[in-house]
């Protein structure tokens, strides 16, 4: 994998008064790949992927989508985040509107796209995520928590992004629903949607993904790909975390 | 019995009048809660301000209050408006406010995450509030809203204090020549139940035609 | 056309005193109410089926006329006319703002009542309560301190409908502000005193009920209903 540079983050810095949550991140993103941050819960990661699409401004550093450095004064933000997709851990489905309005709404009011062709790009993505006819006109609450989190990839998929930010899209699951939507997850990076996730779903990781980011204490602390990162990794901090991982996964291939 | 020939006649007219003051006020408040309602949550520093000073005032004034201003003091200003309108500006601008609280309620009670996902498939701040957040938000005031416009239909009876002849200036009228209370006041009473009890059923059909499993009405 | 003449000050304290009426009219109204809602609220939430639609009725009527008609029922109709007593203005409209609220109090009582869970009265029976016990000793000192913010908006209301009154010639505020823009021949700034002071009764009262819920507060009762 490995085309051109779909995202670049440059020492992203973000505090919350005093507490420091970024101190420095900078990695980038090709076409076509999935990558993957993982580390111990906290504030940090969430933080790191809201910077992406400028739902939390950081406070320092550069992000660039394909060739535009969106972090400049004067950018339209809206129009930027058109492009980018974002998965929320809560769905965050718009409760007043039925399943097909909701991945619809975006297509017709955002991007202005008549109301035939959004409903044809609609129907696709929800079929992508095995969303099936008889969901479509349901409300969100009428859905289980899979369900509904895969209405919010199709939502997001919708939009033809150029990269997909997925914000711990399983944690909010219960643990039976959780393999419905890693499944979908898996056959859009396989299918070379590029993705950039954060999870602690590791199996998830170390099936399709191209890289791991090791995020510990607001900084990248180790990268690469993930069978190395999980299995041999070099650092005490990553070796203690991904220790259990190691023994739950080390059976598999 | 010539009382009921020349009360009933009247009092229809009366009747009429109330209603057509509704007719107007109703619909206008509503529009005017959800302006002053968005306005407070979401209004710049200039606009907010306004809107909450409208609703401190036309909340904190009493009705009887508003419609004496509205008809004799703008009037010191050389404004002259109708029995009529000033009664409908004033139930307008006092439901209105009243109203308003309910809308602002209502906003403010929507979890952040509809506007982080709105603003994540690149909708602007304008189309944020006009198709997610205010479709969800009028749902949830609609029990308030409709409590406050049966309100007023009961206080559209202090009309007639700026000589609107209404339903009940026309009892009070008849009652002054005739001197029959219980009858004209009765009277009164059970149209005024039957038109609240009317306005009740009707809000509540309205809540149900609105329902949408997920999100619960009042707030 | 004058906005506002000196003259004015004048007449300021003449208004000012009629806060005594305002305030006669507003708590005569909020106690009476008190003593016919609360027993409303507890006959509809424990009474049998003739108790309780007895008492829709009543607060069916109370709370669907509007007060200005009920006002002119009673003291032109049904106190002279059926219980033959000529009573002032003032006591009738007390009355008759009682009656009214009473319907008003008893639905936030019943609310209050209501959103008590049913463990509450079931520990009090089981330690051998009966039920009027329990309601007095367990459910109401819980549900008057759940109703408290209800009963401050109650009080708000009360006094606003205050002004209403003056159409039987009770001496409030509002009537005392008409006879001096009639005397002045002034309208505009009148009004707006009247107004502002209307808030400023409003707004002292609330905040004293605001101290006395403080005051009551019992941590782990949910201050909007229970669980």
């Amino acid at each position: 994998m490995g085309g051109d540079v779909v995202l670049r983050v440059e020492d992203l810095h973000k505090s919350y008064g005093k507490l420091k949550v970024l101190k420095g991140v900078s990695f980038e993103v090709r076409r076509g790949e999935t990558k993957v941050i993982a580390g111990p819960s906290g504030v940090g990661k969430s933080t790191l992927l809201r910077c992406i699409n400028l739902l939390t401004k950081p406070d320092r550093g550069r992000i660039w989508l394909e060739d535009v450095e969106i972090t400049r004064p004067g950018v339209d933000i809206n129009k930027i985040r058109q492009r980018i997709g974002f998965v929320f851990q809560e769905f965050n489905l718009f409760h007043h509107l039925k399943v097909i309005d909701n991945v619809m709404i975006g297509l017709t009011k955002v991007k202005k796209l008549p109301k035939k062709k959004a409903f044809e790009r609609a129907k696709e993505a929800l079929l992508t995520v095995y969303i099936t006819e008889d969901l479509w006109y349901k409300y969100p609450a009428q859905l289980s928590g899979g369900q509904r989190q895969r209405v919010a990839i199709a939502r997001a998929l919708a939009m033809d992004p150029v990269i997909i930010l997925y914000d711990e899209p399983t944690s909010a699951l219960d643990p039976q629903l959780v393999g419905e939507v890693l499944q979908v997850m898996k056959e859009l990076a396989r299918k070379g949607v590029t993705g950039l996730v954060v999870t602690h779903e590791i199996g998830f990781a170390l099936e399709v993904a191209d890289e791991l980011m090791f995020m510990y204490d607001g900084r990248i602390i180790e990268r690469g790909p993930p069978k190395e990162i999980v299995f041999n990794p070099k650092h005490e901090v990553t070796k203690k975390f991904f220790e259990k991982v190691g023994r739950l996964y080390g059976e598999r291939k | 019995m010539t009382f009921w020939e020349e009360f009933l006649p009247a009092l229809f007219k009366g009747v009429l009048t109330t209603l057509e003051m509704l007719a107007i006020a109703a619909p206008a408040s509503v529009a005017l809660g959800i302006l002053l309602g968005t306005l407070r949550v979401y209004g710049g520093r200039i606009a907010s301000l306004i809107a909450t000073a409208v609703v401190v005032m036309f909340r904190g004034f009493p009705l009887l209050v508003t419609l004496l201003l509205l008809f004799f003091g703008l009037a010191d200003l050389r404004i002259y408006l109708t029995p009529f309108w000033a009664a409908v500006l004033g139930f307008i601008l006092c439901s209105g406010s009243y109203q308003s609280e309910y809308v602002r309620g209502a906003i403010r009670s929507i979890d952040i995450g509809q506007s982080l996902a709105a603003k994540a498939i690149g909708m602007t701040k304008l189309q944020e509030v006009m198709y997610i957040i205010l479709p969800q938000a009028i749902r949830r005031a609609l029990p308030g809203i409709s409590n406050e416009i049966i309100y007023m239909i009961k206080y559209s009876s202090l009309a007639f204090v700026v000589g609107v002849q209404e339903m009940f200036a026309v009892g009070k009228h008849f009652n002054s020549i005739y001197f029959r209370p219980i009858e004209i006041f009765l009277t009164l009473a059970a149209i005024y139940l039957v038109m609240t009890t009317a306005a009740t059923i009707f809000f509540k059909w309205l809540e149900y035609k609105l329902r949408i499993p997920g999100i619960e009405m009042g707030v | 056309m004058p906005i506002v003449s000196p003259e004015f000050i004048n007449y300021m304290p003449y208004i000012l005193e009629g806060a005594l009426w305002t305030f006669s009219l507003t708590f005569g109204g909020l106690g009476l109410g008190f003593l016919i809602g609360l027993p409303i609220a507890i006959g509809q939430a424990y009474g049998g089926r003739i108790v309780k639609t007895l008492l829709d009725i009543y607060v069916w009527f109370f709370r669907g006329v509007p007060l200005i008609v009920q006002l002119f029922l009673f003291y032109w109709g049904v106190f002279p006319l059926i219980f033959g007593v000529k009573l002032s203005a003032l006591l009738t409209s007390i009355i008759v703002l009682g009656l009214r609220s009473g319907a008003y109090q008893s639905q936030i009582f019943r609310g209050a009542i209501e959103s008590i869970e049913e463990g509450q009265m079931l520990a009090a029976r089981a330690i051998g309560m009966t039920r009027a016990q329990a309601i007095m000793h367990i459910i109401l000192p819980q549900a008057l301190r759940i109703a408290i913010p209800g009963w401050t908006n109650e009080y708000a209301i009360l006094l606003k409908d205050s002004a209403i009154c003056f159409t039987l010639g009770v001496l409030e505020t509002l009537n005392r502000t008409r006879y001096v823009v009639i005397a002045t021949g002034e309208a505009l700034i009148p009004y707006i005193f009247a107004g502002i002071m209307f808030i400023i009764y409003t707004y002292g009262g609330t905040k004293l009920f605001n101290i006395i819920y403080e005051k009551v507060q019992i941590p782990g009762l949910i201050k909007s209903g229970g669980m």
